[in-house]
């Protein structure tokens, strides 16, 4: 959408607005960023998708342990492939600005540490998740042990229903005790 | 339920209050960062735990202390002797006409390590600092002089009490049933503005380590729970043992310095170098005692089976009892047996200079000259006999706090009798921090075991306490011997030289002022106040106590509120949990819908 030209056109522009908590330079400026990341020739075509590894060339997700899981989540792709398109790439923004609102946020940060896809954060979930926090190398996750703990230990806290699993209104629970989880959980261009 | 009304100039106040609150978390946040040193405890503290940020956040307030009493020597002492001269008494001694020429023949730079020669005709010592030409009855140099020292030992008991109290406060209110909550820390733990990868490591073993203490915390406290009676009363009983065995260790040390103290004393009949040895026999002997009991102690601490935290200050303890003790041995040792000496003061600062600067080389020694080959043998040949032999290196807390401490009440103690320790204090401290940095950067590995700074924090402080507690003692026994046997202690240089003693010049000082006032000095220092005052203390003790008693009931009762509204909150989440699913099924099947409605007679008001 509107990567033919180096600027949007104005309706489009006013729409998305609408559409996202994003204001007008936000938009520009992300745009701008978008077109940068493409090809010579794919600036032709409309609707272009990124695939993903461009996309996280971007030193505001270079670092972040969850990248690959973000673009996932935001990928509106039938490949399941992480590529963006520009509106996705814009959805992904509006959801980590500063104006998106906490429920928002903790569900698209459910879906993101929801690993597998299917609704609920089980073990498996909780446990990439750690590694994911710890970091992935060996000499830095938490030996088997201490992992095995630390979920059972997480399940006692949030697992309100006891079914083994943490679902978005136990997650949304927790997060909504955390003062400043809006703050942190933020990406700006 | 009932919800009472709040009306509008309240919640207009309440909305204020928290935005004053906002803004000054705000502008906290902001002065902190500018702090010095604030990014380095940061990298630190990423890399290597709370447990020793704390030593380094103890080595900055240190230096903040230093650094007023150091404005406080420059206001009170060196500034009155800069402006109003010195020595226009006629008695001057031969150390205060060598002054006229500061740097002599035979002075070398053997000298500055000892505090000899030169350095003892600079400001660095009391006998620099003569009665000068600024002479009424209560306004003079000596005055000033001992305003100053008294001001700055106060000054620094406020501030050691206000922080201690203000750490133990923090460490009582979080008290037994404090628990981290873990799902907050793993779903809120990521901050997603990192962009620095640097910083991104940094996050992730701050996340790691905090989960790890968190994780050795509760597996301690659980096996704590499991232990059966009889495993119990093993180690109640072992721990007795070794309790006994530490006491007869320090006992041994304390027996050993005074055997040495004694044995030195009694040098006659012998050749020179026997006399040199004999004469070295009480500082060497403490300073092997320092060095190896710490160790031993460390050793045994970890038999007891307390958890890492209460292990590193058991063996804080212990040494610093041993240290101290040694110390104030020592000290009693060269105040009584020091003979009749040109400037006794002098000789005394000479000794707190001596142990102030050798204290500071060993640090450096450690750090060059044992840390640092140690770890490059380890990485050069990583694979030899003597790498694996040399281990791999820990930040001892303990004992680098104990050093610290240690420095402090030199530094302390000696403050009367050599002026510019603080500034000498502050220069060694700043440079102990970037080597420390240097040491726990460069050469340290991080421990595998976490342990919780707070009440740690606590301990240094009142170890502190304890320290500046000796000085003050050692102040007033060395007055006091100069009270009761002025004859024999009476000074030869300094400010208070010429049958001048510290009482004789507040005694002119007050029977200077106008009449009421001497009259009620008298009687503030006399007996007859005394009864009074513990009287009024009394009563202010036991009124703070039954406050403090029933803020501790007032605590209990709204922890229990806390645990009984979160189980309220648990069961609406519940409820709202179980909604959520039969609508999920209602959509599938759309005719079971108004029952399952029906059922819900009391829907959750969350959703």
């Amino acid at each position: 959408m509107g990567t033919t030209a180096s600027h949007l056109p104005k309706d489009l522009l006013s729409e998305y607005q609408e559409l996202t908590f994003l204001t007008k330079q936000e938009i520009l400026l992300a745009h701008k960023r978008f077109t940068e990341l493409l090809t010579k020739d794919e600036k032709d075509h409309q609707n272009t998708r990124v695939p993903m590894d461009r996309i996280l060339t971007l030193p505001e997700l270079k670092s972040n342990p969850f990248r690959k899981r973000i673009c996932h989540v935001f990928s509106t792709s039938e490949h399941k492939d992480g590529s963006l398109t520009f509106e996705d790439f814009l959805d992904l923004l509006s959801a980590f600005s500063d104006s998106a609102t906490l429920e928002i946020k903790s569900h698209y940060a459910f879906r993101i540490f929801d690993f597998d896809d299917d609704g609920t954060l089980d073990g498996g979930d909780l446990e990439k998740l750690v590694n994911c926090l710890t970091g992935e190398t060996d000499d830095t996750r938490l030996t088997p042990e201490e992992m095995r703990q630390l979920i059972s230990n997480i399940l006692e806290e949030s697992d309100i229903d006891k079914d083994g699993t943490v679902n978005l209104s136990e997650f949304q629970h927790v997060i909504s005790r955390s003062p400043d989880f809006v703050s942190s959980f933020k990406i700006v261009l | 339920m009932q919800i009472s009304n709040i009306g509008f100039w309240e919640s207009w106040r309440q909305s204020q209050s928290i935005t004053r609150k906002r803004v000054w978390v705000q502008m906290g946040g902001a002065l902190s960062s500018l702090l010095p040193w604030q990014h380095i405890l940061h990298a630190i503290e990423g890399k290597f735990g709370v447990g020793v940020k704390a030593y380094f956040v103890f080595l900055r307030y240190l230096v903040y202390l230093n650094l007023l009493n150091c404005t406080l020597t420059s206001g009170f002492i060196l500034g009155p002797t800069a402006f109003y001269g010195r020595s226009i008494s006629s008695g001057e001694s031969a150390i205060m006409r060598d002054s006229k020429h500061l740097f002599g023949g035979n002075d070398s730079v053997l000298d500055f390590f000892l505090g000899t020669g030169y350095l003892e005709r600079s400001p660095v010592f009391i006998g620099f600092y003569t009665r000068g030409s600024l002479d009424l009855p209560c306004l003079n140099t000596p005055l000033l002089y001992l305003a100053g020292i008294l001001t700055m030992i106060l000054l620094s008991l406020i501030m050691v009490v206000r922080r201690t109290i203000v750490g133990y406060k923090h460490t009582w209110m979080l008290g037994k049933r404090y628990s981290a909550n873990m799902s907050y820390k793993i779903f809120c733990g990521w901050d997603f503005t990192i962009q620095d990868p640097a910083s991104a490591t940094l996050k992730h073993s701050f996340i790691r380590n905090d989960l790890k203490l968190f994780l050795e915390e509760q597996n301690f406290s659980m096996r704590e729970a499991q232990r059966t009676l009889g495993q119990r009363v093993r180690l109640y009983l072992l721990r007795v043992i070794l309790n006994l065995i530490v006491v007869s260790l320090l006992g041994g040390a304390f027996c050993l310095i005074y055997f040495a103290t004694i044995t030195s004393q009694s040098m006659i009949g012998w050749n020179w170098l026997v006399r040199l040895v004999l004469q070295y026999l009480p500082p060497m002997s403490i300073t092997f005692v320092n060095l190896i009991l710490p160790h031993i102690f460390r050793k045994i601490s970890s038999f007891e089976d307390y958890s890492f935290t209460t292990q590193v200050n058991a063996t804080l303890v212990r040494s610093i009892f041993l240290k101290l003790a040694s110390l104030g041995m020592y000290l009693f040792f060269v105040l009584t047996t020091t003979k009749r000496h040109q400037c006794m003061e002098n000789r005394f600062g000479r000794e707190m200079y001596k142990l102030c600067i050798f204290n500071f080389l060993a640090t450096f020694c450690n750090a060059f000259l044992l840390n640092y080959p140690r770890k490059l043998v380890q990485e050069k040949f990583p694979t030899s006999f003597l790498a694996w032999v040399l281990g791999k290196q820990r930040f001892l807390i303990p004992f680098n706090v104990l050093d610290l401490v240690y420095s402090q009440t030199v530094s302390w103690v000696g403050v009367y009798y050599c002026p510019l320790l603080p500034l000498i204090g502050t220069v060694t401290l700043i440079a102990t921090f970037y080597i420390q940095k240097f040491v726990v950067m460069r050469c340290c590995v991080a421990e595998q075991r976490m342990f919780r700074a707070s009440s740690s924090s606590v301990l240094f402080h009142f170890m502190l306490l304890l320290g500046l507690l000796m000085a003050a003692v050692t102040l007033g026994y060395s007055f006091h011997l100069q009270n009761i046997e002025p004859d024999i202690n009476m000074s030869s240089c300094g400010p208070f030289q010429n049958g001048k003693t510290v009482f004789n010049v507040t005694k002119v000082c007050v029977e200077s002022l106008p009449s009421p006032a001497p009259a009620t000095l008298y009687y503030l220092s006399s007996e007859a106040f005394a009864l009074p005052l513990i009287l009024a203390e009394i009563i202010i003790l036991t009124s703070y106590v039954s406050r403090g008693r029933a803020n501790q009931k007032a605590i209990e009762r709204l922890k229990d509120m806390l645990v009984m509204s979160s189980s309220d909150k648990r069961f609406l989440v519940k409820q709202h949990a179980t909604m959520l699913r039969c609508r999920s099924k209602n959509r599938t099947k759309v005719h079971s819908a108004a029952v399952v409605e029906d059922n819900w007679q009391d829907p959750p008001s969350t959703h």
